[in-house]
C-alpha cells in the first residue's frame, strides 16, 4: 500500500543545463522509444535524484503501513481471518524489502534510508498516521487503502525506470489479493447483524477524510513537474489518481448501503469528474509535518525493531562482507 | 484526538515516544546483498528475481525463498553475493554486447573454472541464465560466452559470476517449500464474495428486474 502525492512538492528545480547535452537528448529519446532505463545506464542528476525520494517514500509507506493491521492478527476474528490478515501483512513488508532493493539500485544503501525514515527526514503515506481502532478499521483499510495503492501502483508500473518497474509487477500481483480479501471481509461486515453494519459505517467515516488526502493535494503545474512527466517519473497527477479511485470504488460502497460522510459528493454527468468537498489540506499538512495522531509511535516501534535487532544482525556479520550496490 | 495507543507494542513494552536523539545507522547495518535467481519450471533457464539482504549465503537463501518464493514455489533457486557478480555495459536497443566487447578482456593467470553467464535481452526485463563453461577468470567468461553463448539475438548485458560463489538448491533444501503445503488463503479465488451480496441486495431491493 502507499499513497502518492506528497511526494512531488516543492524541491528546487535542478538546473538541466549543466547536464551532457548529448547525453540527456539519448536519454529523453529512449524513454520517448518506451524503453526502460537500467541502473548502469546514464541518467540526469534530478531523475535519480527524484527515483530516489519516491521509491524510497513508497517503501517506507510499506513497512509503516504493516504497523496499523498488523496489530490487528492477535484479534483478528478466526482461524481463516488471522492466516490472511498475516498473509497480507507479510507482503506489505515483502513490497518494502523490494522497494528498498530498487531505491538502493540507484545508489542509496538501506541503512541510510532506514536512518532518515526513523529521524523523520523522509517520509511515508499519511494515512498510516491513523489509528484502526476497530476490527472494521482493518478490514477498510485492507479494501479501500489498498485500492488506493492500486490505482497509484499500476500508474507507477509504466514508468521509465526498470528496477521499479519490476518491483511494481510483483507487487501489483499480490495486491489484488489483499483487495479482494478486504472486500470480502468489509462485504462480511456490512451485510451482517447491526451491530456489524454500525461498526463498518463507523470505521468508513473515520478513514473517508485521510482517504481524500491519500493522492495528495491537486499538482502545481510547473517546469518540474513537466519534466518528470516527460521522464515518465510522474505518470497521473494526485487528482487524476483520486477521480480513478472514486469512479472504481464510490459505487461498489453505496451497493453495501453504506454512506459516505460527504454530502457534496456526486459525479457531475456534465464534467464526467467527482465532485466533493476539499479536504482539509491544513491537517493534511500538520499530520505529514508529524502532529498526527500516531506519527510518533509509527517511529518508535520502527525505532526498537531496528535497535533490538542490531546485535543478531553484528553477530551473524562475517569479517569480508562489504556493501557493493545491489544490480537490478 | 488523545488515546493510548492501539499497538500492542507501545503499552507493553513502554516504548518512549520522545526520545531526541538522532537514530545512527552504521555502515552494513542492513548486511550486504545477495542477487536471488528462480528456475520456476524443471526445465526452464534460471532467471533474476531480485536481491535480498542476508549475513551468509545460507541466510540469504533462506530469505529469499520467503521473499521470493512463498506463495509459488519453484524447482530450483541460486543466491550469489552482490559483490561476486561481473557486470558489462548496457547497450542500446537492437545492439548487442557481444559486439562491443571492450578491448582489455584478456586471459587471466587464475586457472580454470566454471562461469555461469546471464544475459539480459530486453531493457525492464530480468536477467537470464545463458549457460555455464570453463575460463580462467570474467573477463576470459565473457569471450568464451560471444562463441559458446551468443545465438545472434542481441544481448544488451552479461553478467558473469564465478560458479563456486553461487549457492544453488541441494536435495536437502527441498523441503523447505513444503512447509506449508495449503496456500490458499494467500489466493484471490478464496475471497469470492458475490453470492453474499447479491442476496444481500435481493433482500433490499427484490429480485434484479428480467
Ligand atoms: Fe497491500
Ligand atoms: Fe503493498
Amino acid at each position: 500500500m502507499y499513497g502518492g502525492g506528497n511526494i512531488f512538492e516543492a524541491s528546487r528545480f535542478d538546473n538541466l543545463a549543466q547536464e551532457d547535452p548529448e547525453k540527456l537528448a539519448e536519454f529523453e529519446a529512449r524513454i520517448a522509444r518506451g524503453e526502460k532505463i537500467e541502473p548502469s545506464d546514464w541518467m540526469p542528476a534530478l531523475y535519480r535524484k527524484q527515483l530516489i525520494r519516491m521509491i524510497e517514500q513508497h517503501a517506507h509507506s510499506e513497512i509503516i503501513g504493516a504497523l496499523p493491521e498488523g496489530t490487528w492478527i492477535t484479534r483478528a476474528p478466526g482461524f481463516q481471518r488471522k492466516m490472511a490478515l498475516m498473509a497480507k501483512v507479510q507482503d506489505e513488508v515483502g513490497h518494502a524489502q523490494l522497494l528498498y532493493s530498487a531505491a538502493e539500485t540507484l545508489g542509496k544503501p538501506r541503512e541510510q534510508m532506514m536512518q532518515d525514515l526513523i529521524n523523520g527526514r523522509s517520509k511515508y503515506s499519511n494515512i498510516f498516521n491513523y489509528p484502526a481502532f476497530t476490527w472494521a478499521d482493518s478490514t477498510i483499510i485492507s479494501w479501500l487503502v489498498d485500492a488506493g495503492a492500486i490505482v497509484n501502483q499500476l500508474a507507477n508500473s509504466k514508468g521509465s525506470y526498470g528496477p521499479y518497474c519490476r518491483a511494481l509487477e510483483r507487487i501489483c500481483a499480490e495486491e489484488s489479493f489483499h483487495l479482494k480479501y478486504g472486500h470480502h471481509a468489509v462485504i462480511h461486515l456490512a451485510t451482517g447483524t447491526k451491530i456489524q453494519r454500525e461498526m463498518v459505517q463507523e470505521a468508513l467515516n473515520r478513514w473517508w477524510p485521510p482517504m481524500m488526502h491519500f493522492f495528495g493535494p491537486p499538482d502545481k503545474v510547473s517546469v518540474h513537474t513537466e519534466v518528470l512527466t516527460k521522464w515518465k517519473v510522474k505518470m497521473a497527477t494526485n487528482d487524476e489518481c483520486r477521480q480513478q479511485f472514486l469512479d472504481m470504488y464510490v459505487p461498489k460502497i453505496w451497493e453495501l448501503e453504506l454512506t459516505i460522510p460527504d454530502s457534496n459528493l456526486k459525479k457531475n454527468s456534465q464534467t464526467r469528474q467527482w465532485e466533493y468537498s476539499e479536504p482539509d489540506w491544513e491537517e493534511f499538512k500538520r499530520v505529514i509535518n508529524g502532529d498526527g495522531p500516531c506519527n510518533k509511535e509509527r517511529l518508535a516501534v520502527r525505532r526498537t525493531a531496528e535497535e533490538r535487532g542490531r546485535w543478531v544482525r553484528e553477530a551473524l556479520l562475517t569479517p569480508e562482507a562489504k556493501y557493493v550496490t545491489p544490480l537490478a | 484526538m488523545v488515546f493510548d495507543s492501539l499497538d500492542p507494542r507501545i503499552n507493553r513494552l513502554n516504548l518512549h515516544l520522545q526520545r531526541q536523539e538522532e537514530y545512527k545507522s552504521v555502515s552494513l547495518d542492513q548486511l550486504p546483498t545477495y542477487e536471488v535467481f528462480l528456475q520456476l519450471k524443471p526445465d526452464k533457464e534460471y532467471q533474476h528475481a531480485g536481491i535480498v539482504h542476508a549475513a551468509t549465503p545460507d541466510t540469504a537463501f533462506l530469505f529469499a525463498k520467503e521473499q521470493f518464493s512463498r506463495r509459488y514455489t519453484c524447482t530450483g533457486m541460486w543466491v550469489v553475493s552482490s559483490s561476486c557478480v561481473w557486470v558489462t555495459q548496457c547497450m542500446e536497443l537492437e545492439e548487442s554486447i557481444y559486439d562491443h566487447l571492450p578491448d582489455d578482456l584478456h586471459e587471466t593467470k587464475e586457472s580454470m573454472s566454471a562461469y555461469d553467464i546471464f544475459h539480459l535481452y530486453q531493457r525492464g526485463k530480468q536477467h537470464k541464465h545463458a549457460g555455464k563453461l570453463m575460463a580462467s577468470g570474467h573477463g576470459d567468461a565473457v569471450i568464451r560466452a560471444k562463441q559458446q553463448l551468443d545465438q545472434g539475438k542481441p544481448v544488451l548485458n552479461i553478467w558473469s559470476v564465478k560458479t563456486s560463489d553461487v549457492r544453488t538448491t541441494g536435495k536437502e533444501d527441498l523441503e523447505i517449500w513444503s512447509t506449508l503445503p495449503q496456500k490458499s488463503h494467500r489466493e484471490v479465488i478464496s475471497y469470492r464474495a458475490g453470492e453474499k451480496l447479491k442476496l444481500f441486495k435481493e433482500k433490499k431491493h427484490g429480485p434484479p428486474a428480467k
